[in-house]
């Protein structure tokens, strides 16, 4: 048969159709009463990577919550995931979560919502009065919306402050001088300022900015400008591809003059070896740098390495790094909500997420919390400290910071 | 000019479709409300933007600036400075409009060819966004979250879902009024010969300059106000979305599926495309990331195949065919 204009016509038709008469189709309801949660995850787009590792390990944990009998305070309730993909654009999360709310409804969200999808969220939630668990935001602007993303003041920059003042005044490293050296991009800049701060009010001198362009293809004008400054320390955070652009022009240069410190995923992220390559890692990776992370095989927190183990001989999921352990955390997070909860009304879901206690030493805390996991009255962690680690030339990371989870002590400058 | 226009203005089927799309918010979920606000959005900017790219024939890529514009800097200056929406929204189009006038001059001043124009366009664009993302009164790269919509009118607020589809309604509906007005008046005869022969325009006198910095002016003035609207309905001023080339190149994309040139051609596109694109990725999003893209590709792709003119020629036809021999539509 020959593809006419017409028949390729009839046939592009009938795809513009469908979707378009769907609002006007009913269809069938599920019949077994279960508990529905709404996750909108960045499966496309440029953020993909977060939730590629981090869906397999939240689903993989919902199904042993049901496995093991559901929610057994609401009669053993199963939970059914109803999932989209935002395609990592803030404005189409919103879009995404009025559907699960008004189409799918769903009775709590969550998903990977980073900061700036967070706030496009934040109307929608506020007027459906729905409350959301965000796996990774840096705040939160609505009542319902609470992150076990890590805070830009007492996440990211207080942990790094305190890294580097660790460094300082605990290991005698000689840092009097700061590079601030940061992805340009929202988070970046947020951590940045208060780092800047805190910083400066330690008594460290900030002698020069570099911020990271995101859309760069190299950061070698970055790299110079720090080698030109020399400072003792060059620290902020750095995403994953800019950290890589920046290590490569590290080698390039060949500069070992100061520290590197940084987080989370341009230092310290299981896959900057794989696309630097062997020879580019071991020579910039085990050397004067520290990376920031809140997952680390080797941390001496017991039920850590479980759920790694876990994951990775048990539900068999190839990658198994931050994002992983996060959402399987928020996964433990929702299940508590939900037994704790007196009902699955809206208010009665906020009170339990308001009251969530995972305390140290729980089998279901499985991220780095001395002090365990709950949420502040900004409905972010309490404690969003987070760790720093070192890498070995075997491409191993060892815990340096915080002490409660350090294996060893910093490697010295050399 | 005005016998044209003034028979759309009294047209029954055009107040009917208003009258039946502004009952929509009564009959449809919130959702499909929210992709209808959408599509609106995007009919009135596809509109905007057909003054200049279709008519005049010069495919701009600066229209993020002026939608950038629009939107970043009015929601600055009422967070930043305390300046009420509503004079954001004009202090915004004026500046839009004279940005709009210096490249249309740039253009003519240097007689640039067509692809010299899209990538001068496309440089002022990307200057755009590289200065929202740098400048922290713009909100830097995390944007600004404006204060909840409470309905308050005075403060160009709309009272959230309802509100927002309706004034993004009105606001579509002016933008093709627009383009009706242009299309039947002498500016629309002058632009639509500048773009088939601007020797030949040039020859018979006409204004050049005068001309495309007229359409320039409209095109950016409008962009920026429906930026101002737009971002009051997504209360986050998102710079990755609102002062992204992407935004421009959606917008082209709905025009020429529409009907470059043509009145309604963009406002069709869009009316088809968006619900579509947010409808598919409803479905399949969460089925086979990145298939909903694939399957929008695929009827884009059949649609430009089936008719490369657009869709709005395409119906002209096949309404002639079932009712006879008709006047094919100004383009």
């Amino acid at each position: 048969m020959t593809m006419t204009r017409r028949t390729f016509g009839l046939g592009a038709s009938a795809v513009l159709a469908g979707p378009i008469a769907a609002p006007f189709i009913r269809g069938a309801g599920a019949a077994e009463p279960t508990i529905r949660i709404g996750m909108v995850n960045s499966m496309s787009g440029g953020l993909a990577a977060y939730a590629q590792e981090g869906q397999p390990a939240f689903e993989y944990i919902i199904k042993k919550i049901n496995a093991e009998g559901g929610i057994k305070s609401k009669g053993g309730a199963k939970i059914e995931l109803v999932l989209a993909d935002d395609t990592s654009q803030p404005a189409r999360t919103a879009a995404e979560a009025r559907r699960l709310i008004t189409e799918e409804k769903v009775q709590l969200l969550t998903g990977t919502i980073l900061s700036a999808q967070m706030l496009a969220l934040t109307p929608v939630v506020d007027e459906a009065k729905i409350p959301t668990l965000s796996v990774w935001a840096g705040g939160s602007q609505s009542n319902y919306m609470f992150t076990l993303g890590y805070p830009y003041d007492r996440g990211y920059a207080q942990t790094m402050h305190d890294f580097v003042i660790s460094l300082r005044d605990d290991f005698k490293f000689p840092i009097k001088t700061a590079v601030m050296a940061y992805s340009n991009y929202e988070a970046g800049q947020q951590s940045n300022k208060f780092l800047v701060e805190k910083l400066k009010a330690s008594g460290i001198q900030i002698i020069g900015e570099a911020a990271l362009d995101i859309r760069a293809q190299d950061q070698t004008a970055a790299m110079v400008r720090i080698r030109s400054l020399k400072p003792d320390v060059v620290v902020g955070l750095v995403t994953p591809r800019d950290g890589i652009l920046l290590h490569q022009a590290r080698y390039n240069l060949n500069y070992h003059g100061s520290i590197f410190c940084g987080g989370t995923g341009g230092y310290s992220d299981l896959s900057l070896w794989k696309d630097l390559g062997p020879e580019i890692g071991k020579a910039v990776l085990t050397r004067n740098l520290f990376g920031m992370t809140g997952f680390s095989a080797g941390a001496k927190i017991e039920s850590m390495q479980k759920i790694v183990t876990e994951l990775r001989d048990v539900a068999k999921l190839d990658k198994i790094g931050q994002g992983a352990v996060q959402y399987a955390q928020a996964a433990r997070v929702l299940q508590q909500v939900l037994e704790n909860a007196k009902s699955l009304q809206s208010e009665a879901l906020l009170d339990a997420l308001k009251n969530v206690n995972i305390p140290a030493g729980d089998p279901n805390l499985y991220i780095a919390k001395p002090k365990g996991l709950q949420f502040a009255e900004d409905r972010l962690l309490k404690d969003g400290s987070a760790m720093f680690i070192q890498w070995t030339p075997e491409q191993d990371q060892q815990v340096v910071f915080p002490k409660e989870f350090a294996q060893v002590p910093p490697r010295p400058k050399s | 000019m005005r016998e044209e226009f003034y028979k759309t203005l009294s047209s029954p089927i055009w107040w009917g479709t208003l009258a039946i799309a502004a009952i929509m918010p009564f009959v449809l979920s919130s959702y499909y409300v929210h992709i209808l606000t959408l599509a609106l959005v995007y009919v009135a900017l596809a509109s905007s933007w057909n003054i200049v790219g279709g008519m005049a024939g010069q495919i701009s890529l600066a229209h993020s600036l002026f939608i950038g514009i629009g939107s970043m800097f009015s929601a600055a200056l009422l967070l930043k400075l305390g300046i009420n929406m509503w004079l954001g929204l004009v202090i915004s189009a004026v500046i839009s409009g004279i940005l709009g006038a210096v490249i249309a001059w740039i253009d003519f001043r240097f007689q640039l060819g067509h692809l010299s124009f899209v990538l001068i366009t496309l440089a002022f664009a990307e200057m755009g966004s590289i200065v929202v993302e740098g400048w922290d009164f713009l909100g830097g790269a995390s944007g600004l979250l404006l204060p909840k919509d409470t309905g308050n009118f005075l403060a160009f607020q709309f009272g959230g879902g309802h509100g927002a589809f309706w004034m993004m309604l009105g606001l579509a509906a002016i933008c093709v009024l627009v383009n009706v007005a242009i299309l039947n008046s002498p500016l629309g005869y002058y632009l639509r010969t500048i773009r088939d022969n601007e020797k030949a325009a040039q020859a018979i006198g006409v204004n050049i300059l005068r001309y495309k910095i007229t359409a320039m002016v409209i095109s950016a003035m409008l962009a920026s106000v429906v930026g101002t609207a737009y971002v009051r309905y997504l209360t986050f001023a998102d710079p990755y979305l609102l002062i992204s080339p992407v935004i421009t190149i959606e917008i082209v994309l709905f025009a020429t599926v529409g009907g470059l040139g043509r009145a309604y051609g963009p406002a069709l596109g869009a009316l088809l495309l968006v619900p579509l694109g947010e409808i598919l990725r409803g479905k399949l999003g969460s089925t086979l990331p990145g298939l909903h893209y694939f399957i929008y590709g695929i009827v884009v792709i059949s649609v430009i195949l089936v008719t490369p003119r657009g869709l709005l020629p395409l119906f002209e036809r096949l309404w002639a065919r079932w009712r006879g021999p008709a006047v094919a539509g100004k383009s």
